[in-house]
């Protein structure tokens, strides 16, 4: 089967500085692929070069087999490829209903993403907040209220970035299985996560980047064993808890 | 989204009523209805701010360019070839509207002070350029409208300003009601979206470019509209008032903001209070102390925002929203 | 030959205009710099500055050069207390608040000067004023400056290196710097960020006095005075970048050769128009224009 993306040769520069240095990967329909690395890695940097917000310097990015790289966000988002914010990015003005809403637009009419929106709350479990402002929020809601905003998108690849920062066990347990849930029916996700845990459980394949270049692509098994990527772990300490930035 | 109280909508259809009945029982040539009519014209005005400057908070302090357009399109061909100010009100907002997507190429991707430095600076340029093109607009003397009652409604000129009322009265209502469409739409989501956080509106799919010029177009077209029934009502202006800072720009986004920016009543609720407050400002005191009025004028703006930064209906929903916590739990 | 002294000329008379705009406006920099407030009011503290330039050169018969200091002094004190009632309580407040409580300082401050000053035009008369040094001269054509504009400048520079000095080689401007970055940070290491904001304001409004008065021997005070240069003040530091002393002294110096140059061609009012649509293309195109600071 064909991959859904692409990364070719990707390398992301501000001014001086190399956050991605030729960078390739490519995910197939259907994966759940976590991208891993220590702090500084360009973990989110790639997320974003992947979306729009700071288009690749050099390299090509193939997403449903259309070279997408320097098209901007609005226009990727409506071929299917968006992202949650790290640091969370709501509407923080509107409703919880409105901020999952807004991402229902992209394809569709008014009335068909308020009534998408519906079903995506009640399947993220936020229902009951539906009309709390976005700004009153926990922040393991708003992590998932960024969650239910991307898929209201409808996206064929969804990139995750730390959405189980600072969760309970239970909560990230229920993320888990809403992520394998969306993947069975069809979803692809790529996911950021300084958890190893949750990653270890939720992915089957696993990229890793250092100093924004790829030092290891293979399955947990492999990952854990590759002596690279324990040398980059190595000082930054093999982390199991959710790091804040 | 639209929380409609009973008791708001009961408002509403109270205020139009009223509105639509009490200068009948004002006398004709009267200045409280001369007063009347401003305040609904600069009702509309802060209603057609408000859809770039509230729902997407692109502050402009520049709309006077766009209603300067509007009063002197319509002026020059209504002297110079007769033509109705009704079709020299579609030329004007189609003028307007290309002033807008021109200055939305260098403007538009700004945010906060510097978008509304960008649009003072190009509602000067309007002003000089209408002061220094004296064979089109007159120059700094201003502009006359030619006063022909015998061309009929057509010319949009009346012997009372009781016509010139109820034709201010349709022009705010429709305003009101382009807003409300704007603001309950699709569009209106999306100009939310980027008011609150523009790089996520974009990553969840709005064509934020598209959208914010899309309100420009559409704000100004309306503001330039209004300009023409200006022009008409007030029958001379000049340069400076039609494109002052004070006199049509910032006030334009005070009526807006001081009722709560961004709302549907925020005008209303502006107009409301400043139009009069301005007529008495300059009428006790115009006279007596040159500057005095503005003076006043600029305490009052600093006044409000250091009272309720978020403005005056703002204030109305928490009182409401206090009292019904209290009520209901 | 006549050609390369037009030029030369023109080339001078800028970088004079330049260096007093320079000064005006490294208050309204420093301001932002500090404090990430857009003063729209700023220009009236140099009208504020003339004015009591004007005074002093009236009553007490004191040179502008020497009542700049009074207006520095007086301005300082006034723009610490409207900091501290007016800007101290809009500081975290959202954008649209800080833009029209300073857009009302503007018509409140203009409009008292109206009503104490009155709107007459005043000037003053100083031996100097119309003395120019020739710097340099070949047959019937001289290269000459007005001392008149020598002296604000000199003046300007003056101030502008204090400031510079101010910021960077005392404790008191690195704790200002400080808190600039992260207000957060210097408090915890015991700054007191109220003072400096306050500081920083008096400051930044009583430099653009200091500089309204050293133009005084060429430019006549008068209400209005102020709101005219307000987008020629904004040019500059937009130009040079919002929030840097170096910025405004290269911005002010390239709004001065923009204005003395487009003067050799352009009519008066198409002057202005340039400058306004400097300022628009600037604003665009400058990254800090793209991308707006926030504070985290």
């Amino acid at each position: 089967m064909s991959a859904l993306l692409e990364i070719r040769h990707v390398t992301r520069r501000f001014g001086g500085l190399v956050a991605n240095s030729d960078v390739s990967f490519d995910v197939a329909p259907g994966e759940i692929v976590g991208l891993i690395g220590p702090n500084g890695a360009g973990k989110t940097t790639l997320f974003n070069a992947l979306v729009g917000i700071y288009p690749p310097s050099e390299g090509e990015v193939i997403f449903n087999g259309q070279p997408i790289a320097g098209w901007k966000p609005h226009r990727i988002a409506k071929a299917g490829l968006t992202k949650t914010f790290q640091n969370v990015a709501l509407f923080a003005e509107s409703t919880v209903l409105d901020n999952v809403v807004t991402g229902g637009l992209v394809n569709r009419s008014l009335p068909e993403a308020r009534a998408l929106a519906a079903r995506i709350l009640d399947r993220v479990g936020l229902r009951a907040i539906a009309d709390k402002r976005a700004g009153d929020l926990s922040f393991p809601e708003r992590a998932r209220v960024e969650v239910a905003r991307a898929l209201c998108t409808e996206p064929k690849l969804l990139l995750l970035d730390e959405v189980m920062a600072a969760l309970t066990p239970i909560e990230m347990e229920e993320i888990i299985t809403l992520v394998r849930g969306l993947r069975d029916e069809g979803m692809t996700f790529v996911v950021v996560e300084h958890h190893m845990k949750a990653v270890m459980k939720l992915c089957e394949r696993l990229v890793v980047l250092n100093f924004g270049e790829k030092i290891a692509d293979g399955t947990p098994e492999q990952i854990t064993r590759n002596q690279k990527v324990l040398d980059a772990y190595l000082g930054a300490g093999f982390s199991t808890d959710a790091e804040a930035h | 989204m639209t929380r409609s109280h009973p008791l708001a909508r009961l408002l509403l259809v109270a205020t139009i009523a009223a509105l639509a009945v009490v200068p009948l029982f004002l006398d004709p040539f009267g200045y409280a209805l001369r007063i009347l009519c401003l305040m609904l014209l600069f009702g509309a005005l802060g209603q057609a701010w408000n859809i770039v400057g509230g729902l997407a908070n692109q502050i402009s302090l520049g709309h006077a360019a766009y209603f300067g357009i509007g009063a002197y399109s319509s002026t020059i061909l209504f002297g110079s070839f007769g033509l109705t100010p009704i079709l020299g009100a579609v030329v004007g907002a189609v003028l307007a509207s290309i002033f807008a997507l021109l200055l939305s190429i260098p403007t538009l991707r700004l945010k906060g002070h510097y978008f509304a430095l960008a649009t003072l600076a190009a509602g000067e340029m309007a002003r000089i350029v209408a002061n220094s093109w004296t064979s089109v607009t007159g120059g700094p003397v201003g502009i006359s409208v030619p006063f022909r009652p015998e061309a009929g409604p057509w010319a949009l000129q009346f012997e009372t300003a009781l016509p010139n009322y109820y034709l201010f009265f349709a022009a705010f209502l429709i305003v009101t009601l382009i807003f409300w469409r704007v603001k309950t739409s699709a569009f209106g989501y999306r100009l939310r979206a980027i008011k609150e956080n523009e790089i996520a509106a974009e990553v969840v799919g709005v064509d934020t470019y598209r959208v914010k010029l899309q309100a420009s177009v559409l704000s100004a077209a309306l503001t330039a509209v209004l300009g023409t029934l200006y022009a008409q009502f007030q029958f001379f202006f000049d340069p400076d008032t039609i494109f002052g800072v004070a006199t049509i720009s910032v006030k334009m986004a005070l009526i807006a903001i001081l009722g709560g920016v961004g709302t549907i009543f925020g005008p209303w609720v502006g107009a409301l209070v400043i139009i009069p407050l301005e007529e008495l400002a300059n009428s006790w005191l115009g006279n007596s102390l040159a500057g005095l009025s503005q003076f006043t004028y600029g305490v009052l703006l600093i006044v409000v925002i250091l009272l309720n930064p978020r403005g005056l209906i703002s204030l109305a929903e928490t009182l409401r929203d206090r009292l019904s916590r209290r009520n209901g739990q | 030959m006549q050609l390369l002294f037009t030029l030369l000329q023109t080339l001078l008379d800028g970088i004079m205009l330049g260096g007093v705009y320079a000064v005006l406006a490294v208050g309204l920099s420093l301001v932002f710099g500090v404090m990430h407030i857009v003063n729209f009011a700023h220009a009236e503290f140099m009208m504020i500055g003339m004015f009591i330039g004007w005074l002093c050169w009236h009553y007490l018969g004191l040179d502008p050069m020497l009542g700049a200091f009074v207006a520095l002094v007086v301005t300082f004190f006034f723009g610490m207390l409207v900091q501290r009632f007016l800007i101290r309580p809009i500081l975290g407040a959202p954008q649209v608040a800080q833009i029209f409580l300073t857009v009302g300082l503007l018509f409140a401050l203009e409009n008292a000067a109206l009503m104490i000053m009155g709107a007459e035009f005043r000037s003053v008369t100083t031996p100097y004023q119309t003395q120019s040094v020739i710097l340099f001269a070949s047959g019937p054509e001289r290269l000459l400056v007005g001392m008149d504009k020598l002296y604000a400048f000199l003046m300007a520079l003056a101030s502008g290196a204090a400031v510079w000095l101010f910021l960077n080689k005392t404790r008191f401007g690195t704790a200002m710097r400080a808190t600039s970055q992260d207000p957060m940070a210097a408090k915890l290491m015991g700054v007191n960020t109220n003072l400096m904001y306050a500081v920083a304001f008096g400051l930044g409004v009583g430099v653009t006095a200091f500089g309204g008065s050293v133009v005084l021997p060429y430019i006549t005070a008068s209400p209005a005075i102020g709101t005219s240069f307000a987008v020629l003040m904004f040019t500059v530091v937009v130009l040079g970048g919002l929030g840097s002393v170096t910025g405004a002294i290269i911005g002010g110096i390239a709004v001065g050769l923009i204005q003395s140059f487009s003067a050799l061609v352009l009519p008066i009012q198409l002057q202005n128009l340039a400058l306004f649509a400097v300022f628009i293309l600037t604003l665009a195109l400058r990254p800090e224009g793209l991308v707006a600071r926030r504070r985290s």
